[in-house]
């Protein structure tokens, strides 16, 4: 009963007196539609109150207003739980600074004489009347988690019921008796709406936020004289603000970054199986390191370097291995069935050339496109590199150790191909065949 | 001429340069005055190269606490600082971001001074001293690229130092080596490896420093001491002072500066401009992988190099910085619209060069 009483009748009657009486109020008293501006009579506790307070019940109606209208919008929103996280985090902030802002209100109407010369009772109900409803809308929120996730499915269609005239309070009968509150402050706020400032939100000044700031002064010269020697106090006392407000904001970033700083050379402490990980990496890349690092001692100390069995070599992709100036190289099969050893260093700039033959028996160095014939090692016209890519001087070995052929110091081939079992002949890199080579 | 004489030119020549009567506060700081006309923009550039430079300082020391120049944890120590390390992935990135900002205003304050003639005598050691400093963060650009240890990092080093060999075959017998022998000096060893990692470290952490920080001191001092140059060739009407409302106006441009490579940094990995491949480790025994490029800023001479014959780029290369060097001498009685105009045609050849380089070369080069 008395449910249906504050939530259906309550607010069918505050909906239709503040619309007729607010009606009324514009065409019987249109310049009175305003928030009775006492900026003329008191300005600094003014700003430090209305501010706040403007900007913090502006940003949560705002709130309200979207999950009112746009309740599937607002639900998908905060399906992510890092948005909800931040509208909650932000709507109990900017309740913080809306209470902290109509206090100060609160305090000046109560305390400066020249205010209390224009308040009202209404003036003092409607304060009091918004600071309980904020108070008791925060409570909520922090009582009763996901407010804004919540409310979407009780108090929106709620209020949907009743303004489709299909009024249904289930959606709300079973919430905790402080939310009801607020929603009964709420009518109640509307209710009060055509007999008290709170007219003024129907003007709608929007305007205030582009134009130019204007200040309400004296415009007696008397006055103006009587103040001039406040000015130079007023230019000191705004440089110390200046500066107060630029070192506490200078503290608050060095905290910040500070913070980051130490955080930076502190360094990450790593669960162990992070730590595991990167020492994995780490081993391994130390292996290969240690890897080449064997190479080359063994290029340093030997004079034959195994390069591949025979039959692993093959006419169209070219085996990678590295010569005796810890080079690049590639391995071919040649018509005969005997190896092609080439150097895939190119002669221009020093990129490894790939190992891909292409169909006029040529291998591609990728850096500056120069096209090598691995038959000659000589560039194609016009290529970036001039020089051909050297031959190097091979053996090919039977099981034993024998060597069946090489390729002597003078490009000359001696031996034939091994007959029988490919498998059993290997494929070397001979040190003195090399140096004769170049000698 | 006689010796006397001689040194009496030089003399009168050091003692202009370097007026001692105006080395205090009041002449260096209080005094002077920064005129105001339609080229005043130009005054910020040097500047902003200079925000760029602390802040490669300061997030460079930061990555010095966990940056190892060894070639088998340079790369995974990199992976450590941007992935592990509270900050580590921005603090890297505010390096990389900061450097190409850094050689970006350089160049750009190298055109504007062209074009305001800020050379001109007694000036002309400011314009040296601002030439040698080109050098070197070129030098810084060319050594901290090979410090990730990726594929593109090692490749693109080792065909610029290649290049460096090459110049030996135009050179006449004697010096023919002489390339040859700078190269391998640099690389340390006869293929790019650790002995390179650890000059190139060096050379980016220590020397490049050292010697930056010197010419910067001669190059400030000189700004200082002769004040701003006039810019415009007729006198401008207005001027405002140097300290404090200029200074201010300057800050207020760094901290415009700062926000932007801070949010660039924070939002835009420089890393996101290369492909993935190129950022894997170094494989010292796999191909070349397709696709190596020097960083953008080399831009203006590695297209060139693409598709020119190497002696013209070498020998256009040569008679650039000669210019550069040159340039007080070389342009002394030149109208300030003309510099302008040179100025301008340098800018478009450089925007031209760098944004569609690869395009120009496509055209001539491409399906080859």
């Amino acid at each position: 009963m008395i449910d249906s009483l504050l939530l259906i009748a309550l607010p069918y009657v505050a909906i239709v007196v503040c619309i007729v009486g607010s009606v009324w109020r514009i065409r019987t008293q249109a310049f009175g539609l305003s928030a009775l501006s006492s900026q003329f009579l008191e300005s600094r506790k003014l700003l430090w109150g209305s501010l706040p307070w403007h900007i913090g019940i502006g940003l949560i109606l705002a709130g309200h207003l979207i999950a009112l209208f746009c309740p599937e919008l607002w639900r998908s929103l905060l399906a992510n739980p890092t948005i909800l996280l931040v509208i909650e985090s932000a709507g109990i902030g900017l309740a913080c600074l809306s209470v902290v802002g109509l206090m100060v209100l609160f305090w000046r109407r109560l305390t400066s004489a020249r205010i209390q010369a224009v308040t009202s009772v209404m003036d003092l109900v409607v304060l009091t009347l918004l600071l309980g409803q904020i108070v008791i809308g925060m409570i909520v929120a922090l009582q009763y988690h996901w407010g804004a996730v919540w409310a979407t499915t009780t108090a929106t269609p709620y209020v949907w019921s009743l303004a489709t005239l299909q009024p249904d309070v289930s959606f709300v009968a079973d919430l905790p008796p402080l939310m009801k509150a607020h929603i009964v402050g709420a009518w109640l706020l509307i209710l009060l709406i055509p007999f008290s400032r709170l007219i003024h939100i129907f003007t709608v000044p929007l305007e205030y936020l582009f134009r130019p700031p204007q200040k309400v002064v004296w415009t007696n010269p008397r006055h103006h004289e009587a103040t001039a020697f406040l000015s130079d106090d007023e230019a000191r006392r705004d440089f110390i603000k200046g500066m107060a407000a630029l070192f506490v904001g200078g503290a608050l970033l060095s905290v910040g970054a500070l913070d980051k700083v130490f955080r930076f050379f502190f360094g990450p402490r790593l669960s162990p199986k992070e730590e595991a990980e990167i020492m994995g990496t780490r081993v391994k890349r130390l292996e290969a390191t240690a890897n080449e690092k064997k190479l080359e001692l063994e290029r340093q100390t030997s004079d034959y370097i195994f390069v591949a069995k025979l039959s692993e070599l093959q006419a169209k992709e070219g085996k990678y291995f590295i010569d005796f100036a810890m080079c690049p190289a590639l391995a071919f099969l040649d018509g005969n069935n005997l190896p092609n050893l080439i150097s895939a260093k190119c002669t221009h700039l020093g990129c490894t050339v790939l190992n891909q033959v292409d169909s006029q028996g040529r291998i591609l160095c990728p850096c500056h496109l120069s096209y090598f014939d691995i038959a000659t090692g000589v560039p194609n016209a016009g290529a970036p590199a001039k020089e051909p890519l050297p031959h190097l001087p091979w053996a090919v070995m039977d099981e034993s150790g024998k060597m069946v052929a090489h390729k002597s110091a003078n490009g000359k081939i001696i031996g034939t191909a091994p007959a029988g079992n490919a498998e059993s002949y290997s494929v070397f890199l001979a040190k003195h065949l090399a140096e004769e080579s170049k000698a | 001429m006689s010796p006397i004489s001689g040194l009496n030119d030089v003399v009168a020549f050091v003692s202009e340069r370097f007026p001692v009567d105006k080395l205090n506060f009041h002449s260096m700081i209080e005094k002077k005055e920064v005129p105001i006309h339609k080229m005043t923009w130009g005054y910020y550039t040097g500047g902003l190269a200079l925000l760029f430079l602390f802040v490669q300082v300061v997030t460079g020391l930061f990555l010095l606490f966990y940056y190892q120049p060894t070639v088998s944890d340079a790369n995974l120590s990199v992976e450590y600082i941007t992935k592990y390390v509270s900050c580590g992935a921005l603090i890297r990135n505010m390096h990389a971001w900061s450097s190409s900002l850094m050689i970006f205003f350089t160049v750009v304050h190298l055109l504007t001074t062209f074009a305001m003639k800020a050379f001109d005598r007694p000036r002309e050691i400011t314009w040296v001293a601002g030439v040698c400093l080109l050098l070197i963060t070129y030098g810084f650009g060319f050594t901290g690229y090979l410090l990730p240890w990726n594929q593109i990092a090692v490749n693109a080093t080792k065909v610029g130092l290649q290049s460096v060999e090459l110049i030996g075959t135009y050179l006449p017998g004697a010096i023919a080596d002489l390339p040859r022998i700078l190269k391998e000096t640099f690389q340390g060893e006869a293929s790019v490896g650790q002995a390179t990692l650890g000059r190139f470290y060096a050379m980016h952490v220590v020397l490049l420093p050292l010697a930056l920080f010197a010419v910067l001191g001669i190059h400030l001092l000189q700004v200082q001491l002769h004040g701003m140059s006039q810019g415009i060739d007729r006198a401008a009407q207005k001027s405002e002072k140097f300290f404090p409302l200029f200074i201010l106006r300057d800050l207020s441009v760094w901290g415009v500066a700062f926000l932007i490579l801070f949010v660039l940094a924070l939002c835009l990995p420089f890393d996101s401009f290369v492909s993935f491949p190129l950022l894997e480790p170094y494989n010292a025994l796999g191909a070349t992988p397709p696709g190596i490029k020097p960083e953008w800023y080399f831009y203006f001479i590695y297209y060139p190099l693409e598709l020119l014959p190497f002696w013209l780029i070498l020998l256009l290369s040569n008679l650039l910085v000669a210019g550069l060097f040159l340039t007080p001498w070389i342009f002394r009685d030149t109208s300030r619209t003309t510099l302008g105009f040179l100025a301008l045609l340098g800018t478009l050849y450089l925007i031209i060069m760098t944004i569609f380089g690869h395009n120009i070369y496509e055209i001539f080069k491409g399906g080859g």
